[in-house]
């Protein structure tokens, strides 16, 4: 498959006389390639070359063949598809590279041109458009969905799919997803809807924004509440602002940076006042972080959105940095806890979260090896390439040891992947994000 | 990600994908070679006719027979971050890629030796084995990621390789499938001093054209048992040499004795692991002694005298390991650090006498100067081994010729002052011309010869490590301006 004929005739008119194969606007950024040496020091970070041992999918190779296609070498084809959209977008190159490459800006930026010269067809279009323009940017449409998820585990249906054998019809990969879906509770967003500011428990020491988040919101509520709680008792007022939408970071993914930039701008404008924006999904914070990137082509935004990303911050790192009240109850559990890459590669993030679970009394901590290398998740990764996330999602839980009771994180998506390792490994860790332990633990300290 | 099917009309194609063990263990296809068309080095560039990868010696002998038989040239390729081009499939080779076969095969603690494959990562077998008291000595600054087999073919050296020595000091024996698929075995039950000729030496460091080895023996030592490090800022070049040379001369032999001057610091300082060196000073050295607990204080003592007395501004040992480990993680990827200041770069490896540091460098800074082009010192100057990097873009049309040729001066300038072409880089195809600074005609012969017996057809890797026959200055002028276009 390559650019077909008839899309070739709706692009863009030629403004420059370069040999690039790019034809789109917002193409990838030469001054980012051009920072790579080639000298391969990315290689074993990168869990797509782990698995296949071929250069096309590590991060030097997908720079090159970036930068090829610049260079009129390679055209946008299927064959140069595959390794862009195989990169898991985890930036664990970033972290390894001696000259801080932006490969993960790169790859986007490449997936943006071959998402406009090869639109998706048939039923993947289908999906596509239906998850990413019909559902995650329409709160209604989401907590729809996620009534229906209620209304399927609730009324006996889960039960009967499971085991009427019904579910033997779904691929493999999604039989895996069904059986770790966590209960779902009712949203954030529609609960605080009538009263979006929820007051400090005490003294107000500052106020602060929250982002609810999508996923999130309709799958794990339940973090957003001990959020909330972590939050205000630590001498915050949290704000819910109405109009906040979906991060954008699955479209920028997937290649859709229109729709990225469109839920972009709502989010810079639903914030617009606000001093500090709480994200307790790395994943949306990294990509929060990096709205700029959007905006190469509109100066006004571009300013808008660096303002706007300065003000995110992973409620970790908050936390740690505004310091809270170490609770004073125990919790008496043994715990590992995994880096999520865009917290620990994205933001940088590492040691705050562990400091949170280390001052929380009873707390063991095991050490995990190679905690920062990625679940598999990556977005919705896991969906589009099941073989590759479930292979290094394989040599993530290698690495979980095994005799804990609890395995931590931040991120919402690498819950969902750890959930599945647990179950298709016959393992019987929790999953659990940082601050639900630490929100335990103040509640349990309340009931004494 | 893999394809399932073999869409490739290619008779050769076809039959290479019969001797791997599933159809994406080869490829063939544009979009995935071009990842192939260089390694670390990268001003040459040419696309393989194919890439495979073996998992097992029985596969690469296979391939290689196939090869052989049907006379496809052909090249083995580890991690591909070599510097002197020596996996750059100029010939449109048969890419064997080692990567597949990265097992720890046995560690063997009594004897202190570990046998694994060559694509096991470097650093590898020190994370694995340290938590038992070990580790494996030669670390160049790629082993983060770069593969054992690729040090092997390469001799590759480090920054303890001052007191501890390259690869070839620590092979102990080697499996190697010749160019016409038969498989041998030296350094039989890893006892490297075998009766007969010195095959392991010869094979260590022939850059991949004598054979393709698949099986390493290496010797693995006893972690020491303190280590101590030191950080040494100074105002003059002439200074930080001095010290060097006087740091040696008073007995002292250190792990690592490390340069870096003011260009380079600019470059790692710029890049991903900064450690706040001032920018200001000419040059710095790193200096790392190991050993017994007992000496090591008194070394370190004598170490600061020494460059408390060639006029060091600062001058302190590392505080804790968290801090030594800093200062290594910004040294070892100064080279990759160059892509925050410099698009391009092009890192020579010259080796010089310890006394004539000053001389050279000033050498060096001459030709840079009147190159036009910057040029950054990161090196082992203890065992006098040069890595000036030449930084340029190579979007400017000339701007790589000029840098090669600038890099082609500091190799003469070395060979000069009596040293040497190499440390431990490789000649690969870099430094194929610039042979004649170091070797006559009747020398180089010898050593072709001895190429002859192994690769008689020279199917494997052609075109490397020798300059091409032919004494008139101006042919070699025409082929190098042909190479880069």
């Amino acid at each position: 498959m390559a650019v077909t004929e008839e899309r070739l005739k709706q692009s863009p008119p030629c403004t420059n006389n370069s040999l690039s194969n790019y034809l789109w606007k917002d193409a990838p950024d030469e001054n980012k390639w051009a920072d790579c040496v080639h000298c391969g020091m990315c290689l074993e970070s990168c869990p797509t070359y782990e698995q296949t041992g071929q250069e096309q999918h590590s991060p030097r190779g997908r720079v090159y063949l970036i930068k090829s296609v610049a260079e009129g070498k390679l055209t946008v084809n299927e064959q140069f598809m595959d390794p862009v959209f195989a990169c898991l977008d985890c930036r664990a190159c970033t972290t390894a590279c001696p000259a801080d490459v932006d490969v993960g800006g790169l790859i986007e930026e490449a997936r943006g041109q071959i998402r406009q010269a090869m639109p998706l067809t048939g039923w993947q279009g289908a999906v596509s458009k239906l998850f990413l323009h019909g559902i995650f940017p329409h709160d209604k449409r989401l907590q729809s969905l996620g009534g229906l998820l209620k209304f399927y585990q609730k009324s006996g249906m889960q039960t009967l799919v499971r085991k009427t054998k019904l579910i033997n019809v779904m691929p493999k990969h999604l039989v895996e997803m069904e059986a770790i879906m966590p209960e779902i509770n009712q949203p954030i967003k529609k609960k605080y809807k009538n009263n979006n500011i929820i007051k400090a428990k005490g003294e107000t020491k500052r106020e602060v924004a929250m982002l609810t988040g999508c996923v999130m919101d309709v799958m794990f509520s339940d973090i957003n509440e001990s959020t909330i709680n972590v939050l205000t008792r630590n001498g915050n007022d949290v704000v819910i602002p109405k109009n906040q939408t979906c991060c954008g970071a699955l479209h920028v993914h997937a290649g859709d940076r229109d729709m990225g930039r469109k839920l972009a701008k709502q989010n810079i404008e639903a914030f617009e006042g606000t001093e500090k924006i709480i994200v307790n999904a790395a994943g949306c914070g990294c990509m929060m972080k990096e709205y700029e990137e959007l905006f190469r082509e509109e100066p006004e935004w571009k300013e808008r959105a660096e303002k706007f990303s300065e003000k995110v911050e992973d409620i970790s790192k908050f936390l740690h940095d505004t310091g809270y009240e170490k609770p004073k109850a125990e919790l008496n559990t043994r715990i590992t806890y995994h880096d999520a890459c865009h917290l620990a590669h994205g933001q940088g993030v590492r040691q705050e979260p562990r400091d949170i679970l280390l001052d929380i009394p009873g707390v063991d901590m095991v050490h995990m090896p190679n905690a920062d290398r990625c679940c598999g998740s990556a977005g919705i990764y896991n969906i589009t390439n099941p073989d590759m996330a479930g292979a290094v999602l394989e040599s993530k839980m290698e690495n979980v040891p095994d005799d804990v009771e609890m395995i931590s994180m931040g991120n919402p998506g690498c819950m969902l992947q750890m959930a599945m390792g647990v179950e298709k490994y016959g393992r019987n860790h929790k999953i659990v994000h940082t601050v639900q332990l630490l929100d335990w633990a103040y509640q349990k300290e309340a009931e004494k | 990600m893999a394809r399932k099917k073999i869409k490739s009309k290619d008779k050769h194609i076809l039959a290479l994908s019969t001797l791997v063990n599933h159809p994406s263990a080869i490829l063939y296809e544009k979009e995935d070679l071009i990842a192939y068309d260089c390694d670390g080095f990268t001003i040459h560039k040419a696309t393989p006719k194919a890439v495979v990868f073996p998992e097992n010696t029985e596969q690469v002998a296979k391939i290689v027979k196939y090869c052989h038989d049907h006379s496809l040239p052909f090249l083995a390729r580890g991690a591909g971050t070599g510097l002197s081009g020596g996996a750059i499939p100029l010939n449109g080779e048969v890419i064997i890629s080692m990567v597949k076969m990265k097992k720890l095969l046995s560690v063997d603690l009594e004897n202190r030796r570990a046998v694994v494959e060559p694509g096991f990562v470097n650093l590898k077998l020190t994370n694995t084995i340290s938590d038992k008291g070990y580790y494996y000595a030669p670390d160049p600054s790629s082993q983060y990621c770069c593969t054992i087999g690729g040090n092997v073919a390469e001799n590759a050296g480090g920054a303890h390789c001052l007191k501890y020595g390259v690869t070839t000091n620590h092979i102990l024996g080697l499996e190697v499938v010749l160019p016409n698929g038969d498989v041998i075995e030296i350094g039989k039950n890893g006892i490297a001093d075998e009766p007969g000729y010195d095959l392991l030496g010869l094979i260590t460091g022939s850059e991949g054209t004598l054979g393709i080895v698949t099986k390493i023996t290496v010797r693995i030592l006893k972690n020491p048992e303190s280590k101590q490090t030191v950080l040494a800022y100074f105002d003059k070049v002439e200074d930080g040499s001095q010290a060097v040379s006087d740091i040696i001369s008073a007995g002292i032999v250190p792990a690592a004795l490390e340069m870096m001057d003011k260009t380079a610091i600019e470059g790692v300082e710029a890049a991903a692991f900064p450690v706040g060196h001032p920018k200001d000073i000419e040059a710095l050295l790193l200096i790392e002694v190991d050993g017994i607990e007992a000496g090591i204080g008194e070394q370190i003592e004598q170490i600061l005298q020494v460059c408390r007395n060639q006029n060091v501004r600062e001058v302190r040992a590392a505080k804790d390991e968290q801090e030594r480990a800093a200062w290594w993680a910004n040294r070892k990827t100064g080279f990759g650090a160059m892509g925050a200041i410099s698009p391009d770069y092009l890192v020579q490896d010259g080796v010089i006498p310890r006394s004539k540091l000053p001389e050279v460098l000033s050498k060096i800074n001459k030709i840079s100067e009147e190159s036009g082009l910057r040029i950054a010192n990161i090196f082992h100057a203890g065992d006098g081994n040069l890595h000036p990097l030449v930084l340029f873009d190579a979007r400017i049309p000339g701007e790589t010729e000029k840098a090669m040729e600038a890099g082609s001066a500091c190799l003469k300038v070395c060979a000069d002052v009596g040293g040497t072409i190499t440390g431990e880089h490789g000649v690969g195809i870099e430094k194929r011309e610039e042979m004649r600074f170091v070797f006559k005609d009747e020398e180089i012969q010898a050593q072709t010869d001895i190429r002859d017996v192994f690769n008689p057809d020279n199917l494997l890797n052609a075109g490397k490590l020798f300059p091409t026959p032919g004494r008139c200055a101006e042919v070699k002028k025409e082929m190098k301006a042909a190479a880069i276009s």
